[in-house]
C-alpha cells in the first residue's frame, strides 16, 4: 500500500440508463457541483473523482460514465468489472426510459458482480409540467426490483449529493465494514519496470 | 434508426478485433469522427472471448470451410452428445462437393471446421450458467517486453485491465520407463537450471553456457556463433554447438520457442528464446508473460473500444458495412446493415479470408471441473500464476496452456485448457489425446481431486496475408490489417499496421512519436497504482 495516498477507501460506481437522461449531469454536479443544460452526447467523460467522508473515513468514488456506449446498447463487458455500485438512472418527462430500466437491470444481473449495490435514480424531477413518470411508480419498480430509489434533479441540485451518499454507504456497509474485500487479487503490475530488471536470471 | 448525419465521417472502423481497436485507442484524442462497428454482437471479432452461449452459436457459424468437416469423434465422446454440425444455412454439409476442399483453404474464412461437444451430465458435474464462461478464441500471453504493453500504459489504457502472470517455467510431457507419464519443469533461469533434479551435472554446463549466449545472441560478438545458420533449424544448431545431445534437453530448449513448428529455424528461435529469457523479472520477480485478466486479449481491445467511445466515437455492434457507391471521388458512400448509409474518407477493417502461404492451426478449448492447483504451483515471494504451459514434444509439438478461474474465464473451482497445435488431418484426435494425458498425468499428483471434461470446443484457425491490404478508392482510403497471428505468444509485428493505419488517417498531422502517448484523462495520479486492490 502506498503511504502517501488521499483517502481510505476507493470505490468504483457506474451510471446506466438512456442517452439523454442525464447521467453525465448527474456526475458533473455531483463531482464539479457545475450543470451544463445544452444536450450534447457524452464526449471525453471517462470517470470522475470526489472523495466524500462517511464515518470519518474518506471515500474516493470513482464514478464511470457510459461514454455514449448506451446509444447503441454496446457497453462493454469491461466496462463493468470490479463496480461495486451501480446508478440505474431514467428520466421522469421520458417513459420509454423507465420502461427500459428493466433491460439495463437485467444487463447489470448479467455483467456485473453478484451482490453489487444498485439505486434507481429518476432524473429531472424538477421539470413537474412535463413529467410522465410518477413517484409512486418509481417507487413501485424500486421495491419490485428490491433496490433503493431516489427522483433528483441535476439541473436544480436536489438530492444528487443524497443519492451518491447513500448509495456509498451502502456499499461501504457491504463491503468495507464486513471486510468482505474482493477476493485476493493476483494482479502484476505492468507500469513500471523493476530496477533489478531482466536478463537477472542469467 | 437514429439519425447518424449527414456530415462525413473522417474514418469508419469495422470489426473490434484488437488491431482496430488499438488503432481506435490511437485516435481517441484525435477529435476525429468515427464510427466503429462490427458485424458479429460482440466484441472483439477474431480474439473475441464468447460466453457458452456465444460459443455455442459460433460454432454453428463456422462449422463448415474444409474438407475435414466429417469430425471424427471426440474421445470421450461415448458419454457425450455430439452437436450436429450444421452450417449458417444447415444445407452446406449435405452436398458432399462443398467438403471436397483442398487442405491449402486459400479464400476460406479465418476460423473453421468449429465443433462443440458438451458432457450428458455436464451441470450434475458442476457446468455453470454459460455468462459465468468467457472462452477466448485467441488466447495469446504477452512478454513483459513486449511492446503492446508500453503502448498500453504510455496510453494509460492499461488502468483498466488486469494483467495476470503466466508461470514463470513451463512444464515438458514426458514418458519414462520406470514412473510413467510426469510433467518435468523446462528450466529458464539459472536458478531453475541450480535446482533441477533431473539434469546430470554436464547438461547442466551446457544449459548455463546456452542461457548465457541467448542472453546477448544478437550482439556483434555472439551474431558469428549462429549468422550463417540463420536458415536451419535451430534443433540440428542445439546439437552442433552446444552439444545438447540428449532429446528431452533439446526438445525442453525448443519448447521455450512456443513454436508450432518443430522445424523453427535459428533466427526465429534464438529470437523467441531471447524474448522470454530477457523477460523474465521485468515487472517484478517470477514472471516473464502476463496474460489479461477476462479473455486476453480481447479484453485489450474492449478498453481499447472504450477509449474510442470516450473519445466521441460512435459504437455499432450487429451491423455489417457495404461499400455502396464511390460517391465524389474523395469519400465513399457505405451502407448499414440497419439501413443507414454514411459517408466517409477512409474505411478501416480487418481481412477475413486465408492465404495460401501461412499455415493453418488447431485448436481445442476444454472446461474442466477441477482447479487443477498442482500446476499453479509458486514461490512465496512470486505472483501466483493464473496460466500455465504444458508442452507435448511432438511432430508436430502440442501446447496446452491451462488457465486457472483467475482469469474470470470459469467459475472458481473450474480451470479452462487450451490445446493449440499446426492443423493436420488428425489435429482433433491429436489434442483430444493430449487432453487426455494432461487429465491422467494429474490423476496421479497427490491432493489432485478426480478433473472430468465438461464442454469442449474445437476449431481452426487460419490467417490472411501477414501485410496490410491498403487501397484508394478516388482519394479515399480502404485499408485492411491482417488476421491475427497464430502464435501463441503476442507477436510485436502486428502492432505496425496499427500505426501505419493511423499514419495514413492522422495525414501526418502528428509527429510519430506521440503514437499512443496521452495524459491520463481525470485525477489518476500516482497514488491510484493500486486502484484494483
Amino acid at each position: 500500500m502506498s503511504g502517501n495516498r488521499n483517502y481510505d477507501f476507493l470505490i468504483k460506481l457506474l451510471l446506466i440508463g438512456d442517452s439523454g437522461v442525464g447521467k453525465s449531469c448527474c456526475l458533473l454536479r455531483f463531482s464539479e457541483d457545475s450543470f451544463t443544460p445544452s444536450f450534447i452526447t457524452t464526449i471525453g467523460i471517462d470517470f470522475k473523482i470526489r472523495t466524500i467522508e462517511l464515518d470519518g473515513k474518506r471515500v474516493k468514488l470513482q464514478i464511470w460514465d457510459t461514454a455514449g456506449q448506451e446509444r447503441f446498447r454496446t457497453i462493454t463487458t469491461a466496462y463493468y468489472r470490479g463496480a461495486m455500485g451501480i446508478l440505474l438512472v431514467y428520466d421522469v418527462t421520458d417513459q420509454r426510459s423507465f420502461e427500459n430500466i428493466r433491460t439495463w437491470f437485467a444487463n447489470v444481473e448479467q455483467h456485473a458482480t453478484e451482490g453489487v449495490n444498485k439505486i434507481l435514480i429518476g432524473n429531472k424531477c424538477d421539470w413537474e409540467e412535463k413529467r410522465v413518470v410518477s413517484t409512486e411508480q418509481g417507487e413501485a419498480l424500486a421495491n419490485e426490483l428490491g433496490i433503493p430509489f431516489l427522483e433528483v434533479s441535476a439541473k436544480s441540485n436536489i438530492n444528487i449529493d443524497k443519492a451518491f451518499y447513500n448509495l456509498a454507504a451502502d456499499i461501504k456497509k457491504r463491503i468495507i465494514d464486513t471486510s468482505k474485500t474482493d477476493p485476493s487479487s493476483s494482479a502484476v503490475p505492468v507500469g513500471r519496470a523493476t530496477t533489478e530488471s531482466g536478463g537477472k536470471c542469467c | 434508426m437514429e439519425s447518424l448525419g449527414e456530415e462525413t465521417w473522417d474514418v469508419v472502423i469495422s470489426g473490434t478485433g484488437l488491431s482496430q481497436s488499438l488503432l481506435a485507442l490511437a485516435l481517441s484524442r484525435s477529435n476525429k469522427r468515427i464510427i466503429h462497428l462490427d458485424k458479429n454482437d460482440f466484441y472483439g471479432e477474431h480474439d473475441a472471448a464468447l460466453s457458452l452461449q456465444e460459443a455455442d452459436a459460433w460454432a454453428q457459424t463456422y462449422a463448415g470451410g474444409g474438407a475435414a468437416q466429417q469430425l471424427d469423434q471426440p474421445h470421450s465422446s461415448t458419454n457425450g452428445t455430439e452437436v450436429p454440425v450444421a452450417g449458417p444455412s444447415g444445407a452446406a454439409n449435405v452436398d458432399n462437393s462443398t467438403t471436397a476442399t483442398p487442405p491449402s483453404k486459400e479464400g476460406s474464412s479465418i476460423f473453421r471446421n468449429a465443433h462443440m461437444w458438451k458432457h450428458s451430465d455436464a451441470e450434475a458435474k458442476g457446468l455453470s450458467f454459460p455468462r459465468a464462461y468467457s472462452l477466448a478464441l485467441a488466447p495469446q500471453i504477452i512478454h513483459t517486453r513486449s511492446e503492446l504493453l508500453s503502448q498500453l500504459v504510455s496510453s494509460k489504457a492499461y488502468r483498466q485491465v488486469e494483467f495476470l502472470a503466466v508461470r514463470p517455467s513451463f512444464f515438458i510431457y514426458c514418458t519414462t520407463d520406470t514412473n510413467g507419464a510426469m510433467l518435468a519443469r523446462i528450466p529458464s533461469s539459472r536458478e531453475d537450471v541450480f535446482s533441477a533434479r533431473n539434469i546430470p551435472p554436464r547438461s547442466k554446463r551446457r544449459l548455463m553456457t546456452f542461457l548465457k549466449f541467448v542472453i546477448d545472441y544478437d550482439s556483434d560478438e555472439q551474431k558469428p556463433v549462429w549468422q550463417e545458420k540463420a536458415n536451419k533449424p535451430l534443433s540440428e544448431f542445439l546439437v552442433d554447438k552446444f552439444k545438447f545431445d540428449d532429446e528431452d534437453l533439446r526438445d525442453s530448449i525448443l519448447a521455450l520457442t512456443l513454436t508450432l513448428d518443430e522445424k523453427i529455424t535459428v533466427e526465429d528461435g534464438l529470437a523467441m528464446i531471447h524474448r522470454h529469457i530477457s523477460s523474465m523479472g521485468l515487472f517484478g520477480r517470477g514472471f516473464c508473460a502476463v496474460y489479461p485478466k477476462w479473455g486476453g486479449v480481447s479484453e485489450i481491445a474492449q478498453v481499447g473500444c472504450r477509449a474510442g467511445a470516450v473519445g466521441g466515437g460512435i459504437y455499432m455492434l450487429d451491423t455489417e458495412v457495404s461499400i455502396s457507391e464511390q460517391g465524389n471521388g474523395s469519400e465513399v458512400t457505405l451502407n448499414l446493415s440497419n439501413k443507414a448509409s454514411i459517408k466517409t474518407t477512409a474505411v478501416v477493417s480487418s481481412q477475413q479470408t486465408c492465404s495460401a502461404e501461412t499455415h493453418t492451426i488447431a485448436r481445442l478449448v476444454a472446461i474442466i471441473n477441477s482447479p487443477l492447483d498442482s500446476l499453479f504451483d509458486h514461490l512465496a515471494d512470486h505472483p501466483k500464476p493464473a496460466v500455465t504451459v504444458i508442452v507435448f514434444s511432438m511432430d508436430p509439438p502440442i501446447y496446452a496452456f491451462v488457465h486457472s478461474s483467475d482469469t474470470g474465464e470459469c467459475p472458481e473451482g473450474q480451470s479452462v485448457i487450451y490445446m493449440t497445435m499446426k492443423a493436420t488431418p488428425q489435429s482433433s484426435e491429436a489434442l483430444d489425446g493430449a487432453l487426455e494425458c494432461v487429465l491422467q498425468v494429474l490423476e496421479s499428483v497427490p491432493d489432485e481431486p478426480e478433473a472430468d471434461v465438461l464442454y469442449k470446443l474445437y476449431y481452426e484457425q487460419g490467417t490472411s496475408a501477414r501485410e496490410p491490404v491498403v487501397k484508394s478508392q478516388g482519394s479515399a482510403t480502404m485499408f485492411e490489417f491482417p488476421s491475427p497471428s497464430v502464435g501463441l505468444a503476442f507477436d510485436d509485428t502486428s502492432l505496425d499496421a496499427v500505426k501505419e493505419a493511423w499514419k495514413i488517417i492522422m495525414n501526418n498531422e502528428v509527429p510519430d512519436d506521440e503514437f499512443m502517448k496521452f495524459e491520463d484523462r481525470e485525477g489518476m495520479g500516482d497514488d491510484d497504482d493500486d486502484v484494483s486492490d
